[in-house]
């Protein structure tokens, strides 16, 4: 077996080639349990911080899950425009209603498994991690950092482990095809190498860099590391739903979401929670109603769902489905907490000074 | 004492009562009090831990929705146009594949 974490060493040692790290929004609430805080601590800028002084260059996935939005998100609208407004589709080749989230690779690959005849449904759009590779080796190549795209390695830290196999899957190529027609030669994949949460803290432990001692940097030149609160809540369930809306509001009505918390589409309590919104169109007055799902804990949730929309009957338009109880923050490349459900280290959350949750 | 003389240990725990221990765990885990001890001790409590920190980041950032990030907008202008233009086709959109005959 190749450990990933000495992978990654080893291009952060090779000065030709530029390392680049794409942690996504669960990452920063949970990386500093590893190193003795408290679960959901934001610890970004220590990370930036660490990523830095290992050598890392940055590109947040909380700016490509704000371009998922925008890519997902006008999707989405195309199909609003089109099936509740009656709009010409503008040569587009629409999927159905409703439309899927695409950024859970479990939940992908249970379509693909299961409900092959429900892939249109899915939206279209990379998720984010995949964005940001596509993105980095491009743009990211030519215009920020002005390396050649073969000499660039993209890590994805995700709290994920299923992220792994979707950084392998072959069609991921996109930057490598966007430069051969541009006349070069080099195949390789979008993002190089996946590390997990607790890859990403064992990374830094070997590199001896602690997160609480390292000088925090803000990156504040740095475009891809500039980020809204939309692309933050990707992390947890409702919250790719919840930023989706914000968007699609804006793009509809014209004005801002009034009240941006969503609260009908928060909470891990209920395994599918629903909601719907209603705006009016600015272009013709008319007002229309978009009903949308939140489902997470997939096994137990999701299959009645994809029965009634077989069936036709599915009053939704937009579903959001994530594998894991909770959403990404609770995945499973996350650190395994204590008061968590390691039947191993069970006992410690017993005890007084282990409840604050470091380890 | 000889050297190779057996002593018995200072806590003694017979046949049965190692089984009477073995029976009191096994009804620990079986009659659900485990799950019941989940509700008491919060086990759950860092899950909602980190929900609270994302959203705490939400509240903290200065724009909160994703067509007003400026980087991102910027990209669009100097490369890849607009959502959904050819080029955004190419490189952030993908297709799915039919992997039922795997089962």
């Amino acid at each position: 077996m190749v450990d990933v974490v000495d992978i990654v060493k080893a291009k952060l040692k090779d000065k030709k080639i530029t390392v680049v790290a794409a942690p996504a929004p669960s990452v920063r609430v949970a990386l500093g349990e590893e190193f003795g805080l408290a679960p959901g601590e934001i610890v970004t800028k220590q990370m930036y911080g660490a990523c830095e002084e290992a050598g890392f260059k940055i590109l947040d996935v909380n700016y490509a899950a704000d371009h998922t939005i925008l890519e997902e998100g006008m999707e989405l609208i195309a199909k609003i425009r089109h099936y509740m407004l009656g709009e010409d589709a503008h040569g587009h080749h629409l999927g159905p209603v409703p439309q899927f989230t695409s950024c859970c690779p479990a939940w992908v690959r249970f379509v693909e498994l299961y409900y092959p005849d429900l892939m249109p449904n899915l939206s279209s759009a990379k998720s984010p991690m995949m964005m940001a590779g596509a993105l980095a080796k491009t743009y990211g190549a030519e215009d920020i950092w002005n390396v050649q795209p073969e000499n660039m390695f993209v890590v994805g830290v995700m709290p994920c482990t299923a992220k792994k196999f979707e950084a392998s899957r072959p069609e991921f190529n996109s930057a490598a095809n966007y430069w051969k027609k541009k006349g070069r030669s080099a195949d390789y994949p979008d993002v190089d190498v996946v590390l997990t949460t607790r890859d990403f803290a064992r990374l830094f432990k070997e590199l001896n860099i602690d997160i609480t001692k390292v000088k925090p940097a803000d990156e504040k030149d740095n475009p891809f590391a500039e980020y809204t609160g939309a692309g933050t809540i990707f992390g947890n369930t409702g919250g790719v739903m919840e930023a989706a809306l914000r968007t699609a509001y804006f793009v509809i009505t014209g004005e801002e979401l009034g009240i941006l918390d969503f609260k009908p589409v928060r909470g891990y309590e209920k395994g599918v929670k629903e909601a719907s919104v209603t705006m009016k169109d600015a272009k013709t007055g008319k007002e229309i109603t978009v009903n949308v799902a939140v489902v997470h804990n997939m096994k137990m949730n999701i299959r009645p769902l994809l029965e009634e929309i077989r069936a036709g009957k599915s009053p939704y338009h937009f579903i959001e489905v994530m594998n894991c109880p909770a959403g990404c923050i609770n995945g499973g490349g996350q650190p395994i907490n204590p008061m968590g459900t390691s039947w191993v280290d069970k006992w410690r959350a017993f005890l007084p000074w282990e409840s604050k949750g470091g380890l | 004492m000889a050297k190779y003389d057996y002593v018995e240990k200072a806590v003694k725990v017979t046949r049965r009562e190692f089984l009477a221990i073995l029976g009191v765990g096994a009804a620990f885990l079986f009659s659900g009090a485990a799950l019941v001890s989940n509700v008491v001790f919060d086990r759950n409590k860092y899950i909602k831990m980190r929900a609270a920190g994302i959203y705490k980041d939400d509240e903290k950032s200065p724009k909160r929705q994703s067509h007003n990030n400026k980087g991102l907008n910027d990209m669009y202008a100097r490369f890849a146009g607009e959502p959904l233009s050819p080029l955004a086709e190419e490189l952030f959109h993908t297709h799915y594949i039919d992997r039922s005959k795997l089962l």
